[in-house]
């Protein structure tokens, strides 16, 4: 096995272990904040462990995983949970009902792909992420070399495209940016507004540590994303596993007990008895 | 002899640091600018604007 075989199942067992971690402090405080990380790292690991199947071989029930938790759903939960801090709770239940309804229907969408699913195109030489969507061509733009074109008929145009699993405007597609910035907005926007306030009030130096570790793990994996769609499978792998290391160290960290707490304490002379 | 105990459990940002004074604000910036980039790129993906 290659080191880019190898890498996703770290960030699995990493993310494992994030994730029971995160849910035995739910089970303990009863913070729904803690319940929907739990949710969101849950989904991690099983788009991680997707991931990393498909680097080995085919299966049309782990690309579903891998496209719906990994692809599609998970920052959002992530994200979710942070919002669930930050924000009135009214405003978190209509939120949290809109997004288990839209996650819902991503699933529905999802489902309702997988038989039109093109496997002739699967191979395990490339991430599944660099091979997952057909991409329409525009006027003069080559392929890119050694990718299978199709020429097809899309929105009433004769188009070329480059070949992927799920064909030309698959619906379920059309989901993911809504989950996805949603996730961006609260998960990095959160934990960068959290640190902020933090040190703005001069307090909790490990909450504003925790956070920006927690914003940056998260910003990893989105580049690494960024990266493989723009050629550069080779990070993906690396930036999943640098995303799992921040942001568990940044939850650990903002649990941690300060060492330093000021307790001080003073003796009152004895009284006059 | 009577004891009265007062516990400041919010620990403080050490003064005159520079990893809090310089480095925490610069990193703020940075990571709050690439994520409204990102934001605005996946909204111009959504929209159409991006071919990504």
């Amino acid at each position: 096995m290659s080191i880019n075989q190898i890498l996703p199942f770290i960030s699995t067992a990493i993310m494992l272990g994030f994730t029971v971690y995160v849910f035995q402090r739910y089970v303990v405080r009863r913070n729904l904040a803690f319940l929907y990380w739990g949710i969101g790292l849950a989904m991690f690991g099983a788009g991680s462990f997707a991931e990393a199947y498909l680097a080995l071989a085919w299966n049309k029930w782990v690309f579903l995983v891998w496209y719906l938790f990994g692809a599609a759903l998970n920052a959002a939960w992530l994200g979710h949970g942070t919002l669930n801090l930050l924000v009135k709770k009214s405003w978190v239940h209509v939120v949290t009902l809109v997004l288990v309804v839209g996650s819902l229907f991503a699933t529905y969408l999802m489902l309702q792909a997988m038989p039109k699913l093109d496997t002739a195109v699967f191979t395990t030489d490339k991430p599944i992420s660099e091979q997952y969507g057909t991409k329409a061509l525009d006027d003069g733009e080559a392929a890119p070399a050694g990718a299978q074109t199709i020429t097809t008929t899309y929105r009433g145009e004769e188009v070329t495209a480059v070949r992927g699993l799920l064909p030309l405007g698959t619906t379920v597609r059309l989901t993911t940016p809504f989950f996805n910035i949603y996730g961006l907005f609260t998960l990095v926007g959160g934990a960068i507004w959290s640190a902020y306030l933090f040190w703005r009030k001069r307090i909790m130096p490990n909450r504003v540590i925790a956070n920006i570790l927690i914003a940056a793990g998260a910003l990893a994996i989105g580049f690494a994303s960024t990266l493989t769609r723009l050629g550069y499978g080779q990070y993906l792998y690396f930036g999943e596993l640098l995303s799992a290391v921040l942001m568990f160290i940044g939850f650990r960290y903002a649990a941690r007990p300060q060492p330093d707490e000021a307790v001080t304490q003073e003796t009152i002379p004895a009284s006059a008895d | 002899m009577s004891r009265q105990t007062h516990t400041d459990n919010k620990s403080r940002i050490p003064k005159n640091s520079l990893l809090f004074e310089k480095i925490v604000p610069a990193l703020l910036i940075l990571m709050g600018v690439v994520t409204l980039g990102l934001m605005v790129f996946a909204a111009g993906v959504l929209l159409g604007f991006v071919h990504f």
